[in-house]
């Protein structure tokens, strides 16, 4: 079937949503839950710091606080409304909930719970993980990725919450929502690529396994807010939201004063070090809207293709030459922040020294990696598609 | 004397140990001692180290004096990069029982050759010292049942609930308002879960990989800093080849033999003593021939099997002790020269109370002032040792031995336990010297003398002694026994150009209330 440009799903102008079309106004539950996964983006963000910076922490950092605040709101608020739409007979979320294990309540419910449960049991696995192998100075560790898994839950479930009263909504009310899933998609994609953040460094950008990572990150999502939002420009303004999340905690964060009480000590730290500065994903997501349309009546795979490839291309067009910027000196100020290293990181670390390092043996590996890179690219962006297909009929 | 530094402090410091086992890491003596002073203050520090790295070490500081107002800790590299710029420094906390005893806690972020500087402030301003601690990964904690139980229940729930949530999405996720699922919505729903189901095994499977691989590369870490072995040949029949071969194969690549510091005035000291009964010492200087080995010319010495004890400092200031066994033929071998020692005596005698007296050649004796009461493992102590002449007073001519007042050597009955200790605690001179190096002003009483690594005063002999007359008769010995057991204690010590030694055993019962190590 010819692929088409995204229009309002036929099915949104069935609805009869007694829970949102009368009142016009967005449901409590998707506002705890957004402001759920908002405080798991801020406790992340401030954590990382919090590591790079001060070092030491216990459990009762505000850092963490704000994590597991995230997973508590998350599993009391979707909690609640799975109990009160299974044993309220009256609810109004019965007719557009589904049934597991005994209990009703909306899709998003469900996998906002599941995420607050990997969460809790991220608790004492990653206590025992610190005891038994030393408190980890990387993020990739198996209680961290189920936490992050649990996080990925949370913001999936919370989109998928969005997506259903979006999909059941109309007129000024579904534009209303469809600005709340900008928001909640563009922290799905802070989820992807925040979990690959020791992998795309500015010293690995002139090397393949960045884009191929990268690759297999991003566009999925993009290609997914594309087709699952009405706007022509959804890929833009959702990868602009994300920019703008990570440039807040670029500028913000070294606001705080902040010293090192763990040693070694190798970098001379007075405030929080921030994040690096983000990547230019900006440029492919134009470039993917651009595209999208010209494409539109294209076959799914032919648009894949093209959508995929571009998005590969522009983006090494834009990333590579940043990358020379982020290294040289005109970058090294408050604004692109290049000239901040967490404590740990030694003076003669590439990293510090501005260099680029090979991430490949050979000229062969190199091109090898960027043709997996646009493999993923291509194959990665059907799956976007395919995801944001389903997502438009999403209902319960 | 005990100094009572056993108590709530080492009871959290020890959180992590609860299930730990004796590990033979050199060797089985992981905690450091030191005593010394931080400019005018004398302080007794012990550095109870984690057995996980990262991991936090427990620090208590015994100050001498009353005059000491505040403690500060903080942990650095001893050398290189990391030793510059010190971390902001912990507040230890004193007793609220003993205005003299201070604790805190730092965390101790990698392995190898650290250091953790303590600064003193009180009535007579401002000291420093610098305690140099061998930072290495013990083992890892196996799960606890109760909690291994949690941990799969939480891992079926989300598995089993994985799979559930994608069928019911798929079944009803796209139904409008008030529908029921049909035959097609069920039929796909099956697909969805059986193929969520297929994915989540896969998930379980690769994650227990991947746990596997970091569990490999943690022992690979442990093993990297378990002590190497001393392979030993017998070359013309009496000249002794060493040669250190790591638990781990990277240990020979990253360990250079080739730079092993002088630690007072010797690459290697090494021990020989007799199996099992421990009636035999001998305390030799092997030099260091080409391609990293070391070789000794021995003296005589009856056959028998021989447990190997040689200690080494790398070029980065850590401590290795190599270990192993040899059988040896009786050697007719050349007489003792320089620097090198021997015993011979008695047994010991497992569980039978020690004397405290201990006879030495020329008719006088060593005396171990040892409080009364049961020794217990995990307590610091400060083990004085009188030199007393034929007619029982203290000797006014004893002289350094190699540069200090006096060595030590503690060993466990089955040899777990080795710790070579100076007056200065149990950190080897050359790592002090690296770490004293570190410190800036002149607040350290220690002086050095750069080429040999030899400490003249301060801590080295005892208080009041004076670097270049004779030493005071007391020699004192910072040190803590790790576990329980029965040990023997070889105490070495300079008269008139010999050196004698003494030998003392000891019972040491379980830390009350700690679990011991």
């Amino acid at each position: 079937m010819a692929n088409s440009m995204p229009i309002a799903h036929p099915l949104n102008v069935r609805i009869a949503d007694r829970a949102s079309v009368g009142t016009m106004s967005i449901p409590w539950y998707i506002w705890i839950c957004m402001f759920s996964v908002v405080s798991a983006v801020v406790g992340t963000a401030w954590d990382i710091s919090w590591h790079e910076s001060i070092g030491r922490d216990s459990f009762w950092t505000p850092a963490h606080m704000f994590i597991y605040l995230s997973g508590v709101l998350a599993g009391l608020s979707c909690g609640y409304l799975i109990l009160a739409t299974t044993f309220q007979k009256d609810s109004p979320l019965r007719d557009v909930s589904i049934s597991m294990w005994g209990f009703r309540g909306p899709l998003g419910a469900f996998i906002c719970a599941w995420g607050a449960v990997g969460m809790i049991a991220a608790g004492p696995f990653d206590n025992w993980w610190h005891n038994s192998y030393g408190l980890d100075v990387k993020i990739l560790s198996p209680p961290h990725v189920l936490l992050a898994l649990g996080m990925t839950g949370i913001r999936f479930g919370t989109l998928v919450m969005v997506l259903a009263a979006m999909n059941r909504a109309q007129g000024a009310y579904r534009l209303k929502l469809e600005r709340v899933l900008y928001f909640a998609v563009a922290f799905v994609m802070g989820m992807t690529v925040g979990i690959i953040q020791e992998l795309t460094n500015r010293v690995f950008m002139h090397g393949s396994t960045f884009y191929m990572v990268m690759m297999f990150a991003a566009p999925v999502v993009i290609a997914m807010v594309a087709w699952v939002s009405d706007d022509r420009w959804a890929a833009t303004i959702m990868t602009a939201i994300f920019t703008a999340v990570e440039l807040a905690f670029v500028w913000i964060l070294p606001l705080f004063p902040a010293e090192t009480k763990l040693g070694p000590v190798y970098q001379h730290i007075t405030h929080l070090v921030p994040p690096n500065f983000p990547m230019l994903l900006i440029v492919p997501a134009i470039v993917f809207d651009l595209l999208r349309r010209r494409t539109g009546t294209w076959s799914r795979w032919a648009q894949a293709t093209t959508l995929g490839a571009a998005f590969l291309v522009s983006f090494i067009a834009a990333q590579w030459p940043f990358a020379d910027f982020l290294m040289s000196p005109g970058s090294r100020n408050a604004f692109f922040v290049t000239n901040n290293y967490p404590y740990a990181v030694p003076p003669t670390s590439p990293w510090v020294l501005n260099q680029f390092v090979p991430t490949e043996h050979s000229f062969a590996q190199f091109w090898v990696r960027m043709a997996i890179a646009l493999f993923a690219a291509i194959v990665m962006t059907r799956i976007g598609m395919a995801w944001g297909e389903w997502m438009r009929r999403i209902q319960r | 004397m005990t100094l009572g530094l056993k108590g709530r402090g080492l009871a959290t410091a020890l959180f992590l140990l609860v299930t730990a086992l004796p590990l033979a890491a050199h060797v089985g003596s992981p905690d450091v001692y030191y005593e010394g002073s931080a400019g005018p203050y004398r302080l007794f520090v012990t550095v109870v180290v984690p057995q996980v790295i990262p991991g936090v070490a427990e620090i208590q500081v015994r100050a001498e004096s009353a005059d000491v107002r505040s403690i500060q800790i903080v942990p650095m590299r001893l050398t290189g990069p990391g030793s510059n710029f010190p971390p902001t420094p912990d507040q230890a906390q004193v007793s609220k029982d003993d205005p003299q005893f201070f604790t805190g806690s730092l965390w101790l972020m990698e392995s190898g050759a650290l250091q953790v500087r303590v600064m003193a402030d009180g009535a007579k301003g401002k000291g420093e010292l610098s305690v140099p601690v061998a930072s290495f990964a013990q083992r890892s904690l196996p799960m606890p049942k109760p909690l291994a139980g949690l941990l799969v229940g939480f891992m079926l729930l989300l598995a089993v609930g994985g799979i559930s949530i994608a069928g019911a999405g798929a079944r009803e996720g796209n139904l409008e308002s008030g529908k029921t699922p049909g035959p097609a919505n069920l039929r796909r729903a099956r697909i969805v879960m059986a193929v969520t189901a297929v994915l989540v095994v896969g998930l379980l499977l690769l994650s227990k990989s991947w746990w596997g691989i970091e569990d490999t590369n943690y022992q690979q870490r442990v093993n990297f800093y378990k002590p190497p072995l001393a392979l030993t040949t017998l070359e013309n029949g009496n000249r002794l080849v060493i040669r250190a071969q790591g638990q781990d194969p990277a240990w020979s690549k990253r360990v250079n033999m080739g730079g092993v510091l002088p630690d007072h005035n010797h690459l290697m000291h090494l021990f020989l003593i007799s199996l099992p009964g421990m009636d035999h010492l001998w305390h030799l200087h092997p030099e260091r021939l080409e391609g990293g080995a070391f070789a000794d010319d021995l003296p005589s010495m009856p056959a028998g099997k021989y447990q190997v004890f040689a200690d080494i400092v790398d070029e980065r200031g850590f401590p290795w002790t190599l270990v192993g066994t040899v059988d040896l033929p009786e050697i007719n071998g050349k007489p003792m020269t320089g620097d090198d020692s021997s015993w011979s005596g008695a047994p010991l005698q497992p569980s039978q109370p020690g004397s405290n007296s201990s006879p030495l050649p020329d008719g006088g004796r060593i005396v171990w002032e040892r409080a009364s009461g049961p020794l217990k493992a995990n307590e610091a102590m400060d083990f004085k040792f009188t030199v007393q002449d034929k007619d029982g007073k203290p000797v006014p001519d004893l002289e350094p031995y190699m540069g200090m007042a006096g060595h030590a050597e503690f060993v466990r009955s089955d040899f777990t336990v080795f710790a070579h200790v100076h007056p200065s605690g149990s950190a080897p001179m050359a790592s002090l010297q690296l770490a004293q190096a570190g410190l800036t002003g002149d607040s350290s009483a220690m002086v050095m003398s750069p080429m040999s690594g030899m400490a003249m005063s301060g801590p080295m002999a005892m208080a009041g002694s004076a670097p270049s007359g004779p030493l005071a008769p007391v020699v004192g010995f910072p040190y803590g026994f790790p576990q329980p057991g029965d040990y023997r204690i070889f105490v070495q010590v300079k008269r008139a150009g010999q050196v004698e030694t003494g030998v003392f055993d000891a019972h040491v019962e379980p830390a009350p209330a700690t679990p011991s190590k």
